[in-house]
C-alpha cells in the first residue's frame, strides 16, 4: 500500500507539473495569469472528441488538430482581448477569467455533459511493479512531462526565439530597445500556454471523462502549484508538483479522498501567509506583479 | 322593423358563432405539465423524452378526459440544473418556482436531481398547490415529511426507487453474493452528496453489520473526482472481496475502468449510473466486463420479458429517439408518471390539485417497472415480485459485452460470474 501510494504519487506529481506547465509559461513570460487556462484545457478534449466522434478523424491526428486549434485560440484571446487591457493585472484576470467562465458554461448549456465524452488511452495495457499494477498511459504523461520540462529549458536558453522570451520576462523596455516585439512575445507565451494545457488535457483526459466542471479544478490546481512554487519559475513548479501531488496522494490513501481538494487549497493559504511569493519566486518580483 | 329583426337574427347568429368558436377553443387548451429537471445530465435529458413520449401517445389517442372534455396533454420543461456539480439549491428553487408561476401546470414530473433541493421545494409545492410526481430525487426524507405533516406535504410523490430500497437491492445482491461466494469482506466507495451517503450508511447499518460482513472502509468522493487509484489500492490491500460503489455521476464509470486495468481481485457491485445502458461498453473501452450494476427502475435501461410493458417502453423510446434508454434511473419512472397523472385526472374529473392529489394516492396499475401503487409517504411501493410491486433490476456486464439480470430473482436471467483472479470462498 504504502509503497502503491508512493509510485501514484508520482505520477500525480507529473500531472500536476504538466498540468500546471502552460499556466507557468505565460505568467513567466508575459506576467499573464491566464485564468481561462481551465476552459482551455477541457475545450482541447472536447474538439478532439468531437473530431474524433463526428467527423470520424483518428485520435492521434485529432490530438495535433486540437493542440493547433487550442494555440489559435490563445493567440487570437490576445490579439483581441488582452492586447487592450494589457499591463492592468486586473483586467487581464477579469477578462481571462470571463472567457474562461463563458466557454465552460457554454459547454454546460450546450449538453456536453456525460459520461459518453471520454477520450481513448494512448497505450492501453499496464504491468506490475511490485504488487502495484501500473497502467502505461500514467508512465507515458510522466515521461512527457520529463521531456516537455527539459524541452523548455533547452528552448528558452538555446533557441532565438526562448531567448527573446526570457529577455522579455526579464525586463520587458529593454527588450523592446533590443527590438523584440513585446507584444508578439505576449501572443505567443499566451498561446503556447494554451498549448500545453491541450496537450496535458490530451494526456491526462483518458484517465478519466470530459466535464466542464474540470475546467475549474484544473485551473485551481494550476494556480496552487504556480502559487506554492513561486509564479513563473520552472523550478518552483517542479517542487511544488512534488510537495502537492505527494500530499494529495497521501491524504487521498490516508486520511480520506473528500479532503484532498481541501490540501491544494489548503498549501495556497498557507504559502501566501508564509512565503506570500511562494518557494522560488521573489518578493519584490510578486509585490510588482499582482 | 323586418330589417331590424334580421339585423338583431344576424348579431344572434354571430354571437352563436362566437362563443361556439370560443368553447371549441377551451376544449382544445391544453392540460400543461412542467417539467423541471437537470437537463444536462442523462437522467434527466431521457426522463425529459420518456415524458414527451408519454405524452405523445396520450395526445394520439385524443388526450386526457376532464369531466367528460378530451385535452392534449402539453409539456414545459426547465433545466433547474441542481445535479450539476456546485449549482445551489435556492438557485434549484427559482427554476421550480417560475415555471409553476410562469407556465401554470397542473403538476410537475420528474422534479430535482438532488433530494437537498426535492426537500427544501416541497415548501414551495405546499405553498402553490401544485402535484409533484418526482422520478430522481430518492432521499426517503421526503416521504418522512408527507407521513408527519400530511395536508400540508401531500402534493408530493415519488415513482422511482428511494433510497430505503435502493439498500434493499444492494443489500439483496451483496446477500446473494454472501450465499453464493462465502464473501464477507467489502470495499464502500460511494459520491459524497446526500443519497449516496445515506445509501452506504444504512446498507451498513442494516445489512453488512448484521450479516457478519467487514466492511474495510467506507470511502466518499466529492462529486467529480475522476482519480479512484488510491481508493482501489487499499481495496486490494485490505483484501476486500466485493467493492460496492454508489455514485450518479458521469465520472463515476472511470472507476470501473480503473478497477479493471488495476486488476483489483474484487468484485464490483452496486450503482454506477454509466454502466446502465448499452453505450457503456463502447464508452468505456469494453472494460466493465464483470461489474454488477443496479438500475433503479425496470424499463430505464434495461428490460425483462417477464414484465411485457419494460420490452415495450424499451422498443418504442428505441423506434422514436433512434438510441436505447440509457439512464438506469428516471426514464420509465418518468414515462409512467405521465400515465399516472392522466389517469388521477380522468378520475377526479377536474384539475383541482386537491381532487387530482387525491387520487394520484388511490393508483393502482401496471406498468413498465410492474405494479405501481403508492404508500402513506406517497412513495412507489418497490419489492421483489413484478405482479406485486414495482421492481428494479440488477444485472452483471458479461466479458463480451453484455447484460444478464441476475436480481431479483423473479427476473433473474443467470447467476453471478466471478472476475479473473478472485475465487470463491466456498
Amino acid at each position: 500500500m504504502f509503497f502503491g501510494t508512493i509510485i501514484y504519487a508520482l505520477f500525480n506529481t507529473a500531472i500536476l507539473a504538466i498540468t500546471a506547465l502552460g499556466f507557468n509559461l505565460t505568467f513567466g513570460i508575459s506576467g499573464i495569469a491566464n485564468f481561462s487556462y481551465g476552459a482551455m484545457y477541457i475545450l482541447a478534449a472536447y474538439v478532439s472528441w468531437m473530431l474524433v466522434h463526428l467527423l470520424g478523424l483518428p485520435f492521434w491526428l485529432s490530438v495535433f488538430v486540437s493542440i493547433a486549434i487550442t494555440m489559435v485560440l490563445g493567440a487570437l484571446i490576445y490579439r483581441f482581448v488582452l492586447l487592450r487591457v494589457r499591463g492592468q493585472v486586473l483586467s487581464e484576470v477579469i477578462a481571462t477569467f470571463g472567457i474562461g467562465l463563458g466557454t465552460l458554461e457554454l459547454f454546460q448549456y450546450l449538453g456536453f455533459v456525460g459520461f459518453e465524452y471520454t477520450l481513448p488511452v494512448f497505450i492501453d495495457d499496464s504491468f506490475m511493479i511490485g504488487d502495484t499494477v501500473v497502467d502505461w498511459q500514467r508512465l507515458l504523461i510522466t515521461i512527457v512531462a520529463g521531456m516537455l520540462v527539459a524541452g523548455l529549458w533547452v528552448f528558452t536558453h538555446h533557441t532565438r526565439l526562448g531567448l527573446a522570451f526570457r529577455g522579455i520576462a526579464q525586463d520587458e523596455s529593454t527588450a523592446l530597445t533590443l527590438g523584440i516585439d513585446s507584444d508578439l512575445m505576449g501572443m505567443l507565451s499566451v498561446s503556447m500556454g494554451c498549448g500545453l494545457a491541450a496537450l496535458a488535457s490530451l494526456l491526462i483526459i483518458p484517465l478519466g471523462s470530459i466535464s466542464p466542471s474540470e475546467g475549474y479544478d484544473v485551473l485551481i490546481k494550476a494556480l496552487a502549484v504556480c502559487i506554492i512554487g513561486g509564479l513563473g519559475s520552472t523550478g518552483g513548479l517542479i517542487v511544488a508538483s512534488f510537495i502537492v501531488g505527494f500530499a494529495e496522494r497521501f491524504t487521498d490513501a490516508y486520511v480520506g479522498s473528500q479532503w484532498t481538494m481541501i490540501v491544494s487549497l489548503a498549501a495556497i493559504l498557507i504559502v501566501l501567509v508564509v512565503k506570500p511569493s511562494g518557494l522560488f519566486g521573489r518578493q519584490k518580483e510578486l509585490a510588482e506583479r499582482i | 322593423m323586418r330589417k331590424g329583426s334580421f339585423r338583431f337574427s344576424l348579431i344572434v347568429m354571430v354571437m352563436a358563432v362566437c362563443l361556439l368558436c370560443a368553447g371549441r377553443a377551451r376544449a382544445a387548451d391544453p392540460i400543461v405539465i412542467g417539467a423541471p429537471t437537470s437537463l444536462g445530465l442523462i437522467e434527466g435529458k431521457e426522463a425529459l423524452k420518456a415524458v414527451e413520449m408519454a405524452v405523445d401517445e396520450i395526445n394520439a389517442k385524443g388526450g386526457v378526459n376532464v369531466g367528460g372534455q378530451k385535452r392534449p396533454l402539453q409539456v414545459s420543461s426547465s433545466d433547474i440544473r441542481d445535479g450539476a456539480p456546485g449549482v445551489p439549491v435556492p438557485e434549484a428553487l427559482l427554476g421550480i418556482e417560475k415555471i409553476i408561476l410562469e407556465k401554470k401546470p397542473v403538476a410537475l414530473l420528474i422534479g430535482p436531481f438532488r433530494s437537498e433541493a426535492l426537500i427544501a421545494g416541497m415548501d414551495l409545492l405546499s405553498k402553490y398547490k401544485t402535484p409533484l410526481i418526482g422520478s430522481i430525487a430518492m432521499s426517503p426524507a421526503s416521504e418522512k415529511k408527507v407521513t408527519e405533516e400530511p395536508d400540508k406535504y401531500k402534493y408530493v410523490f415519488r415513482d422511482c426507487l428511494n433510497g430505503v430500497y435502493l439498500v434493499k437491492y444492494l443489500s439483496g445482491t451483496m446477500d446473494a453474493l454472501h450465499k453464493e461466494f462465502g464473501f464477507t469482506k467489502v470495499y464502500v466507495m460511494h459520491q459524497d452528496v446526500a443519497w449516496a451517503r445515506g445509501t452506504a450508511d444504512l446498507v451498513k447499518k442494516l445489512y453488512f453489520d448484521k450479516a457478519g460482513w467487514e466492511v474495510v472502509e467506507q470511502e466518499a468522493y466529492p462529486t467529480g473526482a475522476s482519480d479512484f487509484s488510491s481508493g482501489l489500492m487499499k481495496a486490494r490491500s485490505k483484501g476486500a472481496q466485493v467493492i460496492m460503489p454508489i455514485f450518479d455521476m458521469p465520472q463515476g464509470g472511470v472507476l470501473v475502468k480503473q478497477w479493471k486495468s488495476m486488476r483489483v481481485p474484487a468484485i464490483m457491485a452496486g450503482f454506477i449510473s454509466p454502466l446502465a445502458g448499452t453505450d457503456a461498453w463502447k464508452t468505456f473501452d469494453g472494460k466493465i466486463g464483470g461489474a454488477i450494476n443496479c438500475n433503479f427502475e425496470l424499463g430505464s435501461a434495461i428490460a425483462s420479458d417477464k414484465v411485457p410493458q419494460s420490452v415495450a417502453f424499451y422498443n418504442k423510446y428505441k423506434e422514436k429517439f433512434g438510441h436505447e434508454v440509457e439512464a438506469g434511473h428516471g426514464p420509465a419512472a418518468a414515462y409512467e408518471s405521465v400515465f399516472i397523472l392522466a389517469e388521477a385526472i380522468e378520475r377526479a374529473g377536474s384539475l383541482d390539485p386537491d381532487a387530482v392529489t387525491a387520487q394520484l394516492k388511490k393508483t393502482d396499475r401496471m406498468g413498465t417497472m410492474g405494479r405501481i401503487r403508492f404508500d402513506e409517504g406517497n412513495q412507489v411501493v418497490y419489492g421483489l415480485d413484478p405482479k406485486e410491486t414495482a421492481v428494479g433490476a440488477v444485472f452483471q456486464w458479461t466479458e463480451d459485452g453484455k447484460r444478464r439480470i441476475i436480481f431479483p430473482e423473479s427476473l433473474a436471467e443467470g447467476k453471478v460470474l466471478l472476475p479473473a483472479g478472485l475465487k470463491s470462498q466456498k
